[in-house]
């Protein structure tokens, strides 16, 4: 059986998402070469692994969940709809600025009231700051959680399968996406020994070129990683691998140590 | 879990269109065409119905915050969501149990499910679960068992293997064989 047929018993497997590692990325590499026929197959094998559906037994969602979904998308239509109107960078509402003006025309004409008055300013200053701090926060934390469902979710984004080398550690797992950056997640990993830390590394395809370092992290007290490296200092198509090493706290320019877990990219 | 619309593609396809230009009613009108089988489906992997109201609810929603990621020259919408509810009631199982993933992921699955062959435009969403089940129903119970095991939970060839206590080899060649003699029976049927 020729190598073509070989990957090409292999796709139906690929398909429905049943292959085992090995196969998985060996197949991944074929298709990553550009194998028009393979690739074609592959195509029809997802459409038809989607037919698989129809197998379920008949079910109806609640009405509940339609009213739900429908609230949750009206709400987000809406507000998008009244920012258009808006005069950019205009955050703080009409009615507050009228009411710190109508203050403030007050206590023109009310001298006794002005202490008061300035106090009641000074604490809806205050209090705008602290609000726009927060927001500020939350608009960080948003957009942070964006990103990752951005690459987790994107068509262009390519998962990695980061497999250690000893077997009774975990796998762990790498989301890449070209523009937006690698997502690295994983369980009950064990915490580095001594004073190190855990450092990702890009192996660059050219021969004899040096790992790229990269984010040094921990897991945290569960053994759980959740890395976000926005910055991969190399770009996926001339990545050859992903690998992880302990290094010396604060990160190394160049490994100190054998790789404990190693996923290929392409 | 014929939809109320039936299902004629072009409709679909106009419908997807106005939901891509973010229309509330055309959203609305998606769900009503799609919501039967995609919450079926996730019922059928996750098992409860609370989750499943959950996972169906994500799978809406992601449609409607990302309509941009659904191309129609890429592919048919239907399979395309049917894919998108798969993989997030399997990843909902996977949070779950802390297993592995080990399937295809969702990335990779979604920008290249083929332009829809004759029997995908022919086959009404009735007529295409009784055909599914039908040629299904010609397999060795064993066979079914394994595709089954495969896409409703996820499962790799091994894992199939080591809880049907069959060879690995017989287990690659049943879920093939399987999936080609379905792919034959649907294109038979156009």
């Amino acid at each position: 059986m020729s190598e073509q047929d070989q990957f090409r018993e292999l796709i139906e497997g690929y398909a429905i998402g049943a292959l085992d590692p090995n196969e998985r990325l060996a197949l991944e590499a074929h298709l990553a070469e550009g194998c028009p026929e393979c690739a074609k197959a592959l195509e029809e094998g997802r459409l038809l692994v989607s037919q698989l559906a129809y197998l379920a037994p008949p079910a109806e969602p609640s009405e509940m969940l339609k009213a739900r979904l429908l609230r949750t998308v009206r709400a987000e239509s809406a507000p998008a709809k009244i920012a258009e109107t808006k005069s950019p960078g205009r955050s703080i509402p009409l009615w507050l600025w009228a009411g710190v003006a109508a203050l403030l025309f007050l206590s023109v004409y009310s001298s006794w009231d002005a202490r008061k008055l300035q106090n009641t300013v000074q604490d809806m200053k205050a209090r705008e700051a602290a609000e726009l701090k927060q927001r500020e926060q939350l608009n960080q934390e948003l957009t942070l959680a964006k990103h990752e469902a951005w690459i987790l979710t994107d068509p262009n984004s390519k998962k990695i399968d980061i497999m250690p080398n000893d077997k009774a550690m975990p796998v762990l797992e790498a989301v890449w996406h070209p523009q937006m950056g690698i997502y690295i997640t994983g369980q009950k990993m064990p915490m580095p020994k001594g004073n190190k830390v855990l450092q990702l590394w890009l192996i660059p395809k050219a021969p004899g070129a040096k790992p790229m370092p990269s984010h040094t992290f921990w897991p945290d007290a569960n053994g759980k990683i959740t890395e976000m490296v926005d910055d991969p200092p190399e770009v996926m198509a001339q990545t050859k691998a992903l690998a992880i090493t302990e290094e010396p706290a604060g990160g190394s320019q160049q490994p100190t140590s054998t790789p404990i877990w190693v996923g290929g990219v392409s | 879990m014929t939809s109320k619309y039936g299902d004629d593609a072009s409709a679909d396809a106009k419908l997807v269109d106005r939901f891509l230009r973010r229309d509330v009613s055309a959203f609305e009108e998606l769900y009503d065409r799609h919501c039967r089988i995609v919450y079926a489906l996730v019922m059928r992997i996750v098992q409860q119905a609370p989750t499943a109201e959950e996972v169906v609810q994500d799978v809406f929603l992601h449609l409607w915050r990302n309509a941009g990621q659904y191309q129609s020259a890429r592919g048919p919408f239907v399979p395309w969501l049917l894919t998108l509810a798969r993989n997030r009631a399997l990843d909902h199982l996977r949070l779950k149990s802390e297993r592995q993933r080990r399937r295809e992921d969702q990335t990779e699955d979604m920008p290249a499910i083929a332009q829809a062959p004759e029997y995908e435009k022919a086959l009404d969403e009735k007529r295409r679960a009784e055909r599914v089940r039908s040629l299904m129903g010609t397999l060795s119970a064993p066979q079914k068992k394994a595709i089954e095991m495969a896409y409703f939970e996820g499962l790799s060839h091994s894992e199939i293997a080591n809880a049907l206590q069959e060879p690995l080899g017989t287990v690659k060649s049943w879920i093939r064989n399987g999936l080609l003699r379905l792919k034959e029976g649907l294109r038979t049927a156009s």
